[in-house]
């Protein structure tokens, strides 16, 4: 008796210990993130301009599918997210095997190289892209220089090649951060496969796509989702390469909520109905690529 | 031990974080305290006070300010006044999440806000301004500046600077093709585009640079003719069937596509394409003056005509581009903050003085107009008396109502813009762009 009743409040004891521990982070979670979450999906219900709002229910909802700007945000974004996330992913996956050769002299050089533009602050290096592109800039100064164009290419201005400006200015600032990911587990992969594989003649690509390729898919699928959701989020670079233009050629949803709540008459009530619309495709998304990748891994 | 040093730890993070959060509301109730004790000590003499004000442009506002500081100081010292330069897109965040939050904590006394967004303010938080109506008079400034800064037969904004607009030109580009200074005070764009061509073909510069992501040229020439995005009411969108905003697409189109026109994608190119000799005119805001002569060499190469009108309607040489006036916050300190405003801005013609000879602020009140400093010739414009030029436009401005959504409509037109550029046609551009109007605007 006198045992089971020690156990019990051992138990007890260590739970509330435990509960003691992330109590903390716990209630920090709700305070500055649930509430202000569940406060934005209220808001989301409401319409009007700065103060005056008022509860309109689905309103805000059914105004999403019938805006124009919106539907050509969605689109913008989606169209970085289906050329940027797979050429970023591919392009960091090349990389980071290329690093791992053991015969590579000058390694820690070239990581440094290629992780040193994530530490770069966003509008720093936006603001150095939009320079680098602009019409007169370093890019088009070496095109015309080198005879590959005879006239400058419009980057910023022309609604084609300011899509492909904001691409390669992300691509290059994020491609390193995904790297740095493969590499790591790139270390974990144990090298007697890879010298059983060579023992049975298997070639370096047969390797990659047998070996490297699946042991990596947790981390593909995961660096395939962050980026999926970062994409998602795209803003700064827009914001300060082409601030959407040319027209809304670049606009990105997260600066259409930007320019809803700050640059036209502030309307906070659909600002937060097109922010859940992000909620929503990012768990779409995400689980889509649960689905397609993760298998029994995800 | 060690436990209860953890839990100690614990309990001081809770306590800090809830008592951070309580803090706020106490401080927040106090200020409403004070605010009510406030009125009624408002009858008693001012007693020593603290304002703050912000504003943008360290070269223009900011050093207009601080003129107006030192002015006040004379018969109010025991007033101070913290002048806080932020950007300008950094002021409107603040001010929306600031007034939106329920509490005036960390909210200025006095804020700058550019005319196109006065009324999205003025409207949208309509208790959170001071009504100056006895403090200044509307009807002492510019009259097109009224609209901006008065709501409901109030007057909320003290307006500041005029955002007159002139047509300042090369010169020597001008003489090169065959044309003087004289012979462009009352042409309308077409002629300006002609000219245009012969400048090209003679010298081989630009006749204008343009933006495709700033219609401010198309804003100056609508409201040349006392047209806006928007019918009088400020809220029904008045794009379809807007005959000089029709107008003004085609001269857009016509410009672009004479190849007299070069573009640039932010201010630091606007500017550079100035100063490096690129361009042979730019039609915009008086602001740009300094901006102008910062370029010393090309003294005496620049001259400034009216603005060119359009064509079929009652278009005037005069237009507006920019500008912006002073909001007194409805917080603690209004009563000192309005002091400071009429005190200076609202009635001192001999600062108006001051404030144009240092820093080349063309103010809207009236009576400063009259002052000696606005009748100067300008060596940089070869001896050109420009600010009584820019004076005597700034009255014939047509007053038209900006409303709340210029720059929510002024986005639906850039895309429209490109294509009708693309070579859609300019009628269902325009009732295309109207349609999006009416329903995005609510």
């Amino acid at each position: 008796m006198h045992q089971t009743n020690s156990k019990l409040r051992f138990r007890t004891k260590s739970v509330l210990t435990g509960w003691s521990f992330v109590l903390l982070a716990v209630i920090l979670i709700f305070v500055f993130y649930f509430y202000p979450m569940l406060q934005a999906l209220i808001l989301s219900f409401q319409t009007g301009t700065g103060s005056n709002l008022t509860f309109t229910g689905f309103d805000n909802y059914s105004r999403l599918l019938s805006d124009k700007t919106f539907i050509v945000s969605v689109k913008n974004t989606f169209i970085y997210l289906l050329v940027q996330v797979p050429l970023m992913i591919i392009l960091a996956l090349f990389i980071s095997v290329l690093l791992n050769d053991s015969k590579l002299r000058f390694k820690g050089f070239f990581r440094t190289a290629i992780f040193l533009p994530c530490v770069t602050s966003l509008v720093a290096y936006s603001v150095v892209f939009k320079y680098l592109f602009s019409g007169n800039g370093l890019v088009n100064t070496m095109l015309l220089k080198l005879h590959l164009v005879s006239a400058p290419i419009e980057w910023i201005t022309d609604p084609f090649w300011a899509k492909i400006t904001i691409i390669l200015a992300i691509t290059w600032r994020w491609t390193g951060y995904n790297m740095i990911f493969y590499l790591s587990a790139l270390q974990n992969i144990d090298h007697s496969i890879y010298e059983a594989a060579k023992i049975d003649g298997a070639s370096s690509s047969r390797q990659f796509f047998g070996i490297t390729v699946p042991l990596l898919k947790p981390i593909i699928l995961f660096t395939s989702i962050t980026s999926t959701i970062g994409t998602l989020q795209l803003f700064d670079e827009v914001m300060n390469i082409t601030k959407g233009g040319p027209g809304n050629a670049t606009q990105t949803i997260s600066q259409y909520i930007y320019n809803l709540s700050f640059k036209y008459a502030a309307d906070f009530g659909y600002a937060a109905t097109v922010s859940y619309s992000i909620v929503i495709m990012i768990a779409l998304l995400s689980v889509i690529q649960f689905k397609v990748a993760g298998d029994k891994n995800g | 031990m060690k436990k209860g040093f953890a839990l100690v730890l614990i309990c001081l993070l809770l306590l800090t974080a809830c008592s951070s959060n309580s803090g706020s509301k106490n401080t927040s109730n106090s200020a409403a305290d004070t605010g009510k004790t406030e009125n009624t000590a408002a009858t008693e003499p001012a007693q020593a006070k603290e304002i703050t004000i912000w504003a943008w442009d360290p070269a223009f506002n900011i050093a207009a300010l601080e003129v107006a500081k030192a002015e006040y100081a004379k018969t109010n010292p025991d007033v101070k006044i913290n002048i806080v330069e932020y950007a300008q897109a950094d002021i409107i965040q603040k001010l929306n999440t600031g007034l939106n939050s329920g509490t005036t904590k960390g909210l200025p006394n006095i804020v700058l806000i550019e005319d196109y967004r006065s009324q999205s303010f003025l409207q949208s938080y309509k208790d959170s301004f001071y009504d100056l109506s006895s403090s200044i008079k509307g009807a002492d400034f510019a009259d097109y500046k009224s609209g901006p800064t008065s709501l409901d037969g109030k007057q909320y904004g003290v307006p500041f600077d005029s955002g007159v607009t002139g047509l300042y030109v090369r010169t020597d580009y001008l003489e090169q093709a065959g044309y003087k200074l004289a012979d462009l005070q009352d042409i309308d764009w077409k002629q300006y585009i002609e000219i245009g061509k012969a400048v090209k073909e003679k010298t081989g510069k630009a006749l204008i640079t343009l933006d495709p992501n700033d219609l401010g040229l198309i804003r100056v020439m609508i409201q040349s003719a006392g047209e806006w995005y928007l019918k009088e009411d400020g809220k029904t969108p008045n794009l379809a069937g807007n005959a000089p905003l029709k107008e003004a697409f085609e001269i857009y189109k016509e410009l672009t596509e004479s190849n007299v026109a070069k573009v640039h994608a932010d201010w630091s190119q606007f500017v550079a394409a100035l100063n490096s000799g690129d361009v042979a005119s730019v039609p915009t805001g008086n602001w740009i003056t300094p901006s102008i002569t910062a370029e010393a060499s090309q003294s005496g190469k620049w001259g400034i005509a009216p603005l060119p009108k359009l064509t079929a309607n009652k278009s005037v040489h005069a237009s507006n581009l920019g500008g912006s006036s002073w909001y007194v916050m409805n917080v603690d300190g209004k009563e000192t903050a309005a002091d400071f405003m009429a005190k200076t801005f609202g009635s001192n013609v001999e600062m108006y003085q001051k404030l144009l000879t240092d820093i080349g602020v063309i103010g809207t009140f009236k009576a400063a107009a009259g002052g000696e400093a606005y009748s100067q010739a300008n060596e940089f414009f070869s001896g050109q008396k420009i600010v009584s030029d820019f004076a005597a436009w700034t009255e014939q401005i047509p007053s038209v109502n900006y409303g709340i959504n210029t720059y929510a409509i002024e986005d639906i037109l850039i895309v429209e813009m490109q294509n009708y550029l693309n070579g859609k046609d300019i009628d269902s551009v325009l009732s295309d762009a109207q349609a999006q109007a009416e329903s995005q605007i609510k």
